[in-house]
This record gives structure tokens, sequence and C-alpha cells, in this order.
């Protein structure tokens, strides 16, 4: 099973705590469900990470033009 | 009551000399007004000839007049003169001439000329001729310029040399005529009427240096101005001096006050074009330069607005999976291992709720707070 979206892992979670919730459980489930909730817990974070360095990434771009002078097209 | 004639029977000159002479001699006096075209006085003669000339046609009469009234006119008989003759058409049989016999001589003074300018300035004015909207614009820049002039004169240097100095592609085509005396008016009138047929010809310039209020006559003339209303070719009038005001100055396209002012009416100033085409020029830069600035800045404040709300959206979103992590972890097992206890599970993933259920050798899986590690079973302690 390859590794989920960020939004099925994100549902994942939040079916899992609603289960947990829910109570009923045998202790063998209950472990089962922690652990599969950790995973995907891992799995968002880590999405999040990302998206979160790609947009670090960009603003240093930014920065970067800035000091440089904006671009002028202009032929004198 | 006409001769019956015929190859057979012919008459006489002196009889169609006789006939002609009785019908000439029935018209009498009358007033008659021209100009003086030629005229040399012959000393010691009973008689003076003069020829007497119309103003505006092509037409000459010769007058015959007592060497005594010719001497006592004041100011003296001179060609270009106008004067007035009370006189009598008379037929001389000996040479077959008609001649005007004039008993009276009176030269027309400025005053009257001027008196007469006004009167026609006012009839014309009264036709609408000098209104405003029917003043033809100039056109910015002619394709070639009409130049009406006298032979050499300064005018036309004046008006060829200042539009040069401001355009010099400047084209003319010029047609030099008498600007004074009696062929003036028919001479401006004909280059006027050619000059105006021609496509090619976009704007046409009368002019003439000062003079006289005589000299100017002729752009005062009726039929000259006539020609100049009824021209399709905008016409510019630079006669004279400033304070020079012919008719011709009213009914103009437009009135140059000196030959100078035409030459730099007629075309527009090369450098102050070059001036105005380049400011243009500049100003189209700075628009195009200031509207790329500020699309660079909707696009650089677009994306600096999309990247806050994506960061806002992790933070949110990060968030929400912490909580839901926490609160996973409160509602399982975990929160029990916490407080230091730990779940044991057989090979087959069972809990181990009782000793009696593992035997010695078995592998168990120990799950504690931090991690889980494998353990085999020893003995089971005594209860």
């Amino acid at each position: 099973m390859s590794e989920p979206t960020f939004e099925e892992a994100r549902e994942e979670l939040a079916e899992i705590v609603g289960k947990l919730e829910a109570g009923g459980l045998t202790l063998e489930e209950s472990l089962a469900l922690w652990n599969r909730g950790e995973e995907v817990a891992r799995v968002c974070t880590e999405w999040l990470e990302k998206a979160q360095a790609v947009l670090d990434a960009a603003a240093e771009d930014d920065d970067a033009d800035a000091t440089s002078g904006a671009g002028n097209p202009t032929q004198e | 009551m006409a001769l019956e004639t015929g190859p057979e029977s012919p008459v006489p000159v002196r009889t169609v000399s006789q006939m002609l002479s009785d019908w000439i001699g029935k018209l009498g006096a009358i007033w008659v007004e021209g100009e003086v075209a030629d005229f040399r006085p012959r000393s010691q003669a009973r008689m003076q000839f003069l020829t007497l000339r119309d103003i505006e046609a092509n037409a000459s009469l010769t007058v015959v007049a007592d060497s005594e009234l010719v001497g006592r006119l004041d100011p003296p008989l001179e060609p270009g003169a106008r004067i007035v003759v009370w006189a009598r058409p008379e037929f001389w049989a000996g040479r077959g001439s008609l001649q005007l016999r004039a008993r009276a001589i009176r030269s027309v003074g400025i005053g009257e000329l001027l008196a007469r300018l006004a009167q026609l300035q006012a009839t014309l004015a009264a036709e609408g001729l000098f209104a405003p909207e029917r003043k033809k614009p100039l056109p910015f820049l002619p394709g070639r310029v009409g130049l009406i002039c006298g032979r050499n004169s300064d005018a036309e240097h004046d008006v060829v040399v200042n539009a040069r100095d401001r355009w010099p592609a400047t084209d003319f085509e010029i047609r030099e005529v008498a600007v004074q005396g009696a062929n003036a008016v028919r001479e401006v009138t004909q280059a006027l009427l050619e000059l105006d047929s021609r496509a090619d010809i976009d704007v046409i310039v009368i002019t003439r240096g000062g003079g006289s209020v005589e000299d100017l006559l002729p752009f005062s003339n009726e039929a000259l101005v006539r020609a100049v209303a009824d021209a399709t070719t905008p016409i510019v009038s630079a006669i004279g001096h400033e304070q020079d005001s012919p008719i011709l100055d009213h009914v103009a396209d437009y009135r140059a006050s000196t030959p100078t002012d035409a030459g730099k009416r007629i075309v527009p100033s090369l450098a102050e074009q070059r001036a105005i085409v380049e400011k243009l020029h500049q100003q189209g830069h700075m628009i195009i330069r200031r509207r790329l600035e500020q699309e660079s800045h909707v696009i650089a404040d677009s994306r600096a607005r999309t990247r806050r709300t994506l960061l806002h959206r992790i933070e949110s979103w990060t968030n929400d999976v912490s909580h839901l992590r926490a609160r996973a972890r409160s509602l399982s097992p975990a929160a029990t291992l916490d407080r230091g206890y730990a779940v044991v599970q057989g090979a087959d993933g069972s809990v181990v709720r009782d000793a009696s259920d593992t035997t010695a050798g078995d592998l168990v899986t120990i799950t504690v707070q931090h991690g889980a590690f494998h353990a085999s079973v020893t003995e089971e302690a005594a209860s």
C-alpha cells in the first residue's frame, strides 16, 4: 500500500480518534489503533514540514531578488 | 436703316464715315473713369493725346484734350494716375479712329479712393465674405506652397527664407507677376486661378512689400478679392506692412502682418516638431515602465499573500494534527503506559492477562511507555 496523501492520512487520524472516543474496544484493538494513529500522524507531520520548507525556500528567493534590485525589462 | 449694298452697288468710304460719325455723335458727353496708361506731352501742340485704360478689364480709349486744359491740371497728368474725364465720343473721319474729346479732366484724389474702398469693404462685409466661418484652416504641413509675388522682390525672399528656416524642405511653386500698376489685378488673379486649380498646391500666399495707397490698390480690387473668396485653396495675404490693410486681408483665410510672418505661418517648425515627438517618445517610455512596475508589484503582492495564506493553513493543519494525535494518545492505552504499566503480548499478539497462560520458554512482547521489547518466559512467579 503506497504512502497515503495528506488528506487521507488526516482523515484516517480523525477516524482513529473517533473510534477510540466511542470506546468498547479490546486492549489489542486499542493498541493497534494507537499505533496506526501514530503512523498517520507522522505522515501528516512530514507533509506539513515539507510544505513549510517549500514556502521558506520561495521566501529566500524573494529576498535574493530584492537585494539584487527589481528586474528592469526596459532598455535605455 | 441699314444701307442696301452689294458687290455691284458699294457705298464710298465717306458715306460710312459720315454714318459712324452721326451715330457716335448721338452719344453726347459722358463722365468716364480710368487710369492714364500712356501720356507723352507734346510741347507747342494745340492738342494733347493720352490713353485712358480700364482699371480691371483690358480696354482702352484715346482721349484728346486741349493743351490748355491739360496744362491747368494739378497734379499734372502722368501714367498710372486715376482720372475722371467729361468727354464726348467722336469719330475722326480723317484717320477712321474713335476718340474721346475731353471737355474737363479731374484727378481722383486719395481721399475719394479711400472712401470708395471703404464703401466696397462695407458691401463685401454685408455679403458675409469676411465671416470667420468662411475662413479655411491652413494645412499643418503643406505639400507645396503657391507663392504669388513681384519679380525678384524682397517679399518673395522673406517668405521663402523664413519658411525654409523653419521647415527646410518647404516646396514652393512661385508665380512672379506685376504687383502694382495696370496689369497687377489681371496677372495676380490669373496666377491665383491657376494655382488654385492645382491639386498639389495646399496653400497660396499672395505677397508684396509696402507701398503707397495707389500701389496697394490692386489688392483691394473687387474682382481680385472675389476670386480669393471663391478659391478652394486656403489663401494667406501678406501685403505691405503691419499698418497696411487692403481688402484682400479681410477676405484671405489668414492675414499675415508681413511677408516674414507669412513664411513663418505656413509651415511648422522642424525643431519644435522634433521636440514634441521626442517628448511623446519619452512619455510613452515612462508610461510603459510605470505599468511594468505596477504589474510586478501586483504579482509580488499576490505571491506574498498566497504564501501567507498557505503558512497560515499549514499552521492550522499542524495544530489540528497534533491535537488529534494527543487525543488519540489520551484515549489509547498509552496513557496507562505513561504511568509505568506495561502490556505483555504473546506470540499471536493476544494480551497476556493470566500468568498461567504462559509456560517457560514462551516469547512475549512487552510494550512500555517508550517502545516495546521481546522477552522470554523463564518461570512462573510464585503467586
